[in-house]
C-alpha cells in the first residue's frame, strides 16, 4: 500500500487542456454522473437511519475516486506502453496507481463502519440516530 | 544521497505492530516487545535527530541544522515517495517520542489484560507508524495513507471500551473522518491535475515559477483551502471541533494523551507544512478578491487561521470552564490551547520577515508545552480513575491531602498550560504575545485584537485550571478519595513525566533553537526544495 510509487509522469503533457479535444463526450458525462454521486452521497449523510448514513460516506469516497480517476486526463488511451517501442497515445498511469491504494483504503473503512453500525445496534438497539444521540 | 536512518523510525514502528499481533497468545512476551519497541523507536529518531540538530545548533555555538533525504526505492524525485527528515519534521518527531514512550508504559499498567492482548498494543504502533510517516512523508498523496494508517487504529482506539457512549463517540468520529479522507483525495488530484506532480518539493518550485511552468495558481489556492480545511478537522480548530470532546472522553486515558498531544500536532504540522513550506513562494496575480491586500497564498489564509483561533480559544475555555468532569474540561482545554497555537500561526501568516519566524517559533513552543502538559494531564486523570473509581467532580475532592504525587502532578500540568515560569508553558505563552507585540510595531492586520483574545484566553485557562483544581483537588476528601488506593507504578510514570515539564523549562535554550531552526526549516522552501531535489521536467 505504501509502496505504491508517486511522483509525475515524464514526457506527458499536462492532463487537463490535453484531454478536451480528443474525448469531449465522456467528459461531460463524467462529470455529471460525479455531481450527481456527490449528491446523493451527501443526501444519504444527512438521513437519520445510520446504514444510510454509512452508504453516503462510501458513495462519496467512490465518488472522490472516479473524481481522482478524471484527473489523469480522459484522452481515449490506455496507460500502456506496449513492447517494441511503437506505440500510441498513453494516458496517465499514475492517477490510477493513486485509486488503487484509495480503494483498498476504502475497503478497510467501510468494512470498519459497517461493523462499528453492528456494534452501535447493538449498544443502542437502534440505528435510528437521533436516538443513538439522545 | 539516501538514507536508510530516514526510514528507520516508521520500520520499527510497522515491524513492532505486526509482531505483537502475531504474539497475542503470550501476554508477556507481547508486552515485552511492545515496550522494546517503543524503545527501539524512541533510539531511531534521537538518532535522525542527532544527524539533523548537530549538537552544535543546539548549543548555540553556530552550525546550520541538516536535512535528510530518503528516497523509497530509490525512484528519484519527484517521481518515487520521498521521505524528509528537515529540522521540522524532527522537532515534531521528538515531541511525538516524548509524548508515547510515557504513555504506552502507562497503557500497559491501565489498560486490562484482556484489551491489550487483543489489540491494543498493535494499534497503538500502528497509529504512531501513521503519525510518524505524516511526519517524514514528502508527497500529498503519501500524507494522505499516513493519515489513513493514524485513522484506522484511533478509530479503534476511541470505541475501545465498546459501551453505549464509545460507539456513540467513535460513530461520529468515524463518519467525519471519512469525508475529511474523501474531500482530502479531491483536493490531493485537483492539485495533480493543475501542478502536475505530488511530491512537496516539486509543487513549492512549480508554484514559485508558476509562469514557466504554464501553471494556473488560483485553483491551487482553491484546493490548498480544501486541504487546509481537512487539516483543520484533524487538528480540531472550530469549526471542526465537535468530535473532539466525545472522541478524548470515550477512548482509554493513554490513548487520549497520545491523541490530544500527538496525533493533533499532525494536523498542526500539515498546515504549517503545507501554507508554509508548500505554498511558501506561491502568489495569485490578479489578487485574492474578497478585499484582500497582497498577492500571496499566505494573505488569504491569515485572516481565516485568525477567526478560526478566536472561536477555538473562546469555544475552548468557555467550553472547559463548563464541563464536570476531568477529562470533559481537558478536552475542552484542548481545542482552546490549539486556538494559541493557530493564533501564532495566523499571526505568522500575515506578517512577513521577523513576525512571521518569531511567529512559528511560538506555534512550536506552544505545540511542544501542550503536548507535554494535556498528555500529563489526561494520564493523571488515568490514574485518578484507577485510584478513585472516577473522574467526575462530584465524586472527587480532596485529592490532594490522600494522594498528593497524583495533585502534584495536575498541579505542574496545570500551572503549565496556564503558562506560569519555569515551565515551558510559560515560554509558549510568553512567545505568542511577543508575536502579537512584534505584528502590532510591524503595523500587522489584526495584532491588537489577536493581543487581546490571547489575554482572554489566558485568563480563561487560568479560570478552568483552578476551577478543575478546587472541585478535585481542595476541600475535605470525598468518600470515595478516602476508599482510594495508589496505583504507586502507573503514579511513578505520572511524577516522571511531570517533572520534564521543569526540566524542558528551566533547560530551556537547546528547545528554543531548535525551534527556530524548524521555524526557519518550514519557511525557507528553497532549502527544502534542494534537499529533496526533484529533477525538472518540462
Amino acid at each position: 500500500m505504501i509502496a505504491v510509487a508517486v511522483g509525475t509522469m515524464p514526457n506527458l503533457p499536462l492532463s487537463t487542456s490535453a484531454g478536451s479535444e480528443a474525448a469531449g463526450q465522456p467528459q461531460v458525462v463524467l462529470a455529471v454522473v460525479l455531481g450527481l454521486l456527490f449528491a446523493l452521497g451527501t443526501f444519504l449523510i444527512l438521513r437519520k437511519d445510520l446504514v444510510r448514513v454509512v452508504w453516503g460516506v462510501t458513495i462519496i469516497s467512490q465518488a472522490a475516486n472516479v473524481y481522482l480517476v478524471t484527473m489523469g486526463g480522459l484522452r481515449g488511451a490506455v496507460p500502456i506502453i506496449s513492447h517494441g517501442g511503437a506505440h500510441g497515445e498513453v494516458t496517465d498511469p499514475l492517477v490510477q496507481a493513486l485509486v488503487l491504494t484509495a480503494i483498498v483504503i476504502g475497503f478497510g473503512t467501510t468494512a470498519f463502519a459497517l461493523v462499528l453500525t453492528y456494534r452501535v445496534y447493538e449498544e443502542h438497539g437502534t440505528i435510528d440516530l437521533t436516538e443513538v444521540s439522545s | 544521497m539516501s538514507e536508510h536512518v530516514v526510514v528507520a523510525p516508521l520500520v520499527i514502528a510497522l515491524v513492532t505492530a505486526i509482531l505483537t499481533l502475531g504474539v497475542r497468545r503470550y501476554p508477556r512476551a507481547q508486552r515485552a516487545i511492545s515496550l522494546l519497541g517503543i524503545g527501539a523507536y524512541a533510539l531511531a529518531v534521537l538518532a535522525l535527530a542527532s544527524r539533523v540538530f548537530p549538537i552544535d545548533v543546539l548549543t548555540g555555538a553556530g552550525g546550520s541544522t541538516g536535512t535528510l533525504t530518503y528516497q523509497v526505492s530509490n525512484w528519484p524525485a519527484p517521481f518515487g515517495i520521498s521521505l524528509v527528515a528537515d529540522a521540522l519534521s524532527m522537532f515534531m518527531l521528538v515531541l511525538a517520542v516524548v509524548v508515547v514512550v510515557p504513555a504506552l508504559a502507562f497503557s500497559v499498567l491501565y489498560v486490562e489484560e484482556f484489551g491489550q492482548r487483543v489489540s491494543y498494543h498493535s494499534l497503538f504502533h500502528f497509529m504512531l507508524a501513521g503519525v510518524t510517516g505524516a511526519f517524514l512523508t514528502g508527497d500529498i498523496f503519501n500524507l494522505f495513507v499516513w493519515f489513513e494508517v493514524m485513522l484506522m487504529p484511533s478509530y479503534v482506539l476511541v470505541v475501545f471500551y465498546g459501551r453505549a457512549e464509545h460507539t456513540r463517540a467513535a460513530l461520529q468520529y468515524t463518519v467525519l473522518n471519512l469525508l475529511g479522507s474523501a474531500v482530502m483525495l479531491v483536493a490531493i488530484g485537483g492539485i495533480y491535475a493543475t501542478v502536475g506532480t505530488l511530491n512537496m518539493a516539486d509543487i513549492a518550485r512549480r508554484l514559485a515559477h508558476a509562469g514557466e511552468y504554464g501553471i494556473d495558481p488560483a485553483p491551487v489556492l482553491g484546493l490548498g483551502a480544501i486541504l487546509f480545511a481537512v487539516f483543520a478537522l484533524k487538528a480540531g480548530i472550530v469549526p471542526f471541533q465537535f468530535w473532539v470532546p466525545a472522541a478524548y472522553r470515550a477512548a482509554p486515558a493513554p490513548v487520549a494523551a497520545v491523541m490530544a498531544g500527538v496525533t493533533k500536532k499532525v494536523g498542526i504540522y500539515a498546515i504549517i507544512r503545507l501554507l508554509f513550506t508548500v505554498f511558501g513562494a506561491a502568489t495569485i496575480e490578479s489578487g485574492l478578491g474578497f478585499g484582500m491586500a497582497g498577492t500571496s497564498f499566505l494573505g488569504l489564509f491569515g485572516p481565516v487561521l485568525f477567526l478560526m483561533a478566536v472561536g477555538s480559544i473562546f469555544l475552548g475555555g468557555l467550553g472547559a470552564v463548563s464541563e464536570n468532569d476531568l477529562d470533559g474540561v481537558l478536552a475542552y482545554s484542548s481545542i482552546g490551547q490549539v486556538g494559541f497555537i493557530v493564533l501564532a500561526l495566523a499571526l505568522a501568516a500575515t506578517g512577513s520577515g521577523a513576525v512571521r519566524t518569531i511567529g512559528l517559533i511560538a506555534a512550536l513552543v506552544y505545540s511542544l508545552n501542550h503536548a507535554i502538559a494535556k498528555s500529563l494531564l489526561f494520564m493523571v486523570s488515568g490514574a485518578v480513575y484507577e485510584a478513585v473509581g472516577s473522574i467526575r467532580f462530584e465524586a472527587l475532592g480532596g485529592l490532594s491531602t490522600r494522594r498528593p504525587v497524583i495533585a502534584g502532578s495536575f498541579f505542574l500540568g496545570g500551572i503549565a498550560l496556564v503558562g506560569i515560569p519555569p515551565l515551558t508553558g510559560f515560554f509558549g505563552k510568553l512567545l505568542v504575545f511577543d508575536t502579537a507585540g512584534k505584528a502590532m510595531v510591524a503595523n500587522g492586520a489584526f495584532a491588537d485584537v489577536a493581543l487581546a483574545v490571547a489575554l482572554a484566553g489566558a485568563i480563561l485557562t487560568i479560570a478552568y485550571i483552578s476551577r478543575a483544581w478546587n472541585r478535585a483537588f481542595w476541600g475535605s476528601p470525598s468518600d470515595p478519595v478516602i476508599r482510594s488506593y495508589q496505583p504507586t507504578t502507573m503514579v511513578a510514570i505520572v511524577a516522571a513525566f511531570s517533572l520534564l515539564l521543569v526540566m524542558l523549562g528551566i533547560g530551556f535554550d537547546p528547545v528554543y533553537r531548535a525551534a527556530e531552526a524548524a521555524a526557519h526549516a518550514g519557511t525557507e522552501w528553497k532549502v527544502y526544495v534542494e534537499a529533496v531535489s526533484p529533477e525538472v521536467i518540462g
